[in-house]
């Protein structure tokens, strides 16, 4: 493949995901197969590069949520297609996370778009869905060896699990590292449940879960 | 004054005795009540929800009633499959959605909101507190909006992608829920409701752009808020997220109040929200129902309160309050708190 026409195809990715076109994303993944494109660089390039875009107009108020959700479907269309033709590479591999809507509270929205920005950038996201209880993220957790453990809720009733469950994590591997998020989440509970970060969109969930897995893997944290 | 005086003097942007207080405090009632959340939340018994909110303002002494019982009340009648857990908020059942894909909008019926389910609860609710205090205390309806109700029954993130691919087919279904939240809007203003309360939370930055709030919750919600005028009661608003659009509320609301968490989407401080919006409508708000209402010392809520009546009290058009629902799994102390911090610090000197 010439590189013109990988670049072709990577900036197709990219605009299939910033102007939400599933169909398009889905045919420009179908070719890049067929003529045996590196995978990897399609995803990061294209549907990684095409999110980034996303979550600076979601930064800016010029995306909010049904638009960034139709680019996450629109990213999906592709990487479902590219996934398993990526071979991973030593060094390029970024973190593992366990993310999940705590027990009681359904609200799941966030966490998706969190999900799919993640996923995008090359983590492996270990999803719980929603109204997950609090036992479940510990297992989890145990037997992925993930580095960050992302827990929401968006209602008092099921924040008060959370502080329940990061003694019940960190008992079993001290080491992880907890980011809670949701609407009644302020920094106070961050500090007053012994969680790590919070972040207020998924953008910045990206930048505070990079920073903390970067500080794990110099062995700071 | 009594607690309808003093909100009625803040409706009218006029300084009262004191700045009136009415924490949200609705789920947690259940526990004076002395029922389960999941007895309280089904409804079945409104005596004891009745008896419920005026045992709490025994307790607490707040000026005002919130008829809120949760969101799903009404997309519950309609047909959405609602999980009440015994000591939580209920929710619906996303695993099963009423509206399974787009075709499912023609499915929505049109349901008389006075004749069952919870929504005659919550007319009945207003009925039983208008009987008993209607005339010391403000009772405030509940009505959650049309595009609310819509994406509990779809699932929030169908339904939101559905705004943008299928437009026509959620316009439609709009049309029918609206004609029963008018009627279910008029029934509690004549059963005593002062205001009745609209949830267009999806109204703000956290959500939904401007233009597509318009287009989609903007015609139906001026219906609602016609028909609650015409009943005799005055229109509120209620919207806890972020970055909240005061010129779309204004233009097709024109409530005479707002409850909410957070800011105007044109201001960037509370002065700035006072001077911008406070001589329009009254502020019903603004504390942190988790960080201050649930896990604030008794100090932090103390200097919250000073610090929101600082802001936000002058010259009237205030009501000191949670930004939302007060945690129905808090203190009530943190309520009581709440309201004997405002007598201390909300007084006007003449």
């Amino acid at each position: 493949m010439t590189n013109e026409r990988e670049q072709e195809l990577i900036k197709r990715l990219q605009e299939a995901v910033i102007n939400y076109k599933p169909a398009d994303a889905k045919k420009a993944a179908e070719e890049a197969i067929a003529e045996g494109a590196d995978a990897y660089k399609m995803t990061m390039e294209g549907l990684a590069g095409g999110m980034e875009v996303v979550s600076e107009k979601f930064d800016t108020h010029e995306y909010f949520v049904p638009e960034t959700l139709l680019c996450a479907k629109a990213l999906y269309a592709a990487l479902d297609l590219l996934k398993p033709f990526i071979k991973v590479q030593e060094g390029t591999v970024r973190g593992q996370v366990v993310l999940g809507v705590m027990q009681g509270d359904v609200h799941d929205l966030g966490k998706n778009i969190i999900k799919a920005i993640f996923e995008a950038s090359g983590w492996t996201v270990h999803d719980l869905g929603r109204d997950v209880p609090l036992k479940k993220f510990v297992e989890e957790q145990m037997k992925t060896d993930s580095d960050i453990v992302m827990l929401s809720a968006m209602m008092t009733t099921s924040m008060v699990g959370i502080k329940k469950l990061i003694p019940m994590i960190k008992e079993k591997n001290p080491k992880v590292k907890i980011m809670i998020g949701g609407a009644p989440i302020t920094d106070k509970t961050v500090s007053e449940y012994g969680a790590d970060v919070t972040a207020d969109n998924a953008p910045n969930a990206l930048k505070e879960a990079m920073k903390m897995l970067d500080a794990l893997r110099k062995g700071k944290m | 004054m009594n607690g309808l005086e003093r909100v009625a003097t803040a409706l009218q942007m006029k300084e009262a005795d004191r700045v009136p207080v009415a924490p949200l405090v609705c789920g947690a009632t259940h526990r004076v009540a002395g029922i389960s959340y999941e007895e309280w939340a089904r409804g079945g018994n409104v005596e004891a929800m009745v008896q419920g909110h005026l045992d709490t303002a025994k307790l607490i002494d707040h000026d005002g009633f919130c008829m809120l019982i949760d969101l799903s009340v009404e997309a519950g009648d309609f047909g959405m499959e609602v999980i009440y857990p015994l000591n939580d908020t209920p929710h619906p059942n996303y695993d099963n959605n009423f509206l399974k894909g787009p075709e499912d909008y023609k499915k929505i019926q049109r349901i008389n909101p006075r004749k069952g389910g919870r929504m005659k609860t919550v007319i009945d609710m207003v009925g039983g507190l208008s009987k008993q205090v209607g005339g010391t205390h403000a009772i405030v309806g509940f009505v959650y909006g049309s595009i609310g109700i819509l994406s509990m029954m779809r699932g929030p993130e169908n339904f939101f992608m559905d705004l943008m691919e299928y437009p026509d087919e959620v316009l439609a279904a709009i049309e029918v829920v609206d004609d029963v939240l008018i009627d279910y809007a008029k029934a509690q203003a004549e059963a005593g409701a002062h205001t009745v309360c609209v949830d267009h939370l999806y109204c703000s930055q956290s959500i939904l752009s401007k233009p597509l709030w318009e287009k989609f919750e903007g015609p139906s919600i001026k219906k609602i808020c016609d028909a609650i005028r015409g009943a005799g009661a005055l229109v509120s608003l209620h919207n806890c997220g972020n970055g909240i659009y005061f010129d779309m509320s204004e233009k097709w609301a024109n409530p005479v109040a707002i409850s909410h968490a957070y800011l105007a989407d044109d201001v960037t401080t509370w002065e700035e929200q006072k001077t911008k919006w406070g001589s329009k409508m009254t502020t019903i708000g603004w504390m942190a129902p988790g960080p201050v209402a649930m896990l604030g010392t008794p100090d932090e809520i103390e200097e919250e309160v000073k610090a929101e009546i600082g802001a936000m009290a002058k010259g009237g058009g205030f009501i000191l309050s949670t930004g939302c629902e007060f945690p129905p799994n808090s203190p009530l102390w943190n309520a009581k708190h709440i309201v004997d911090c405002a007598k201390k610090h909300g007084v006007y000197s003449k």
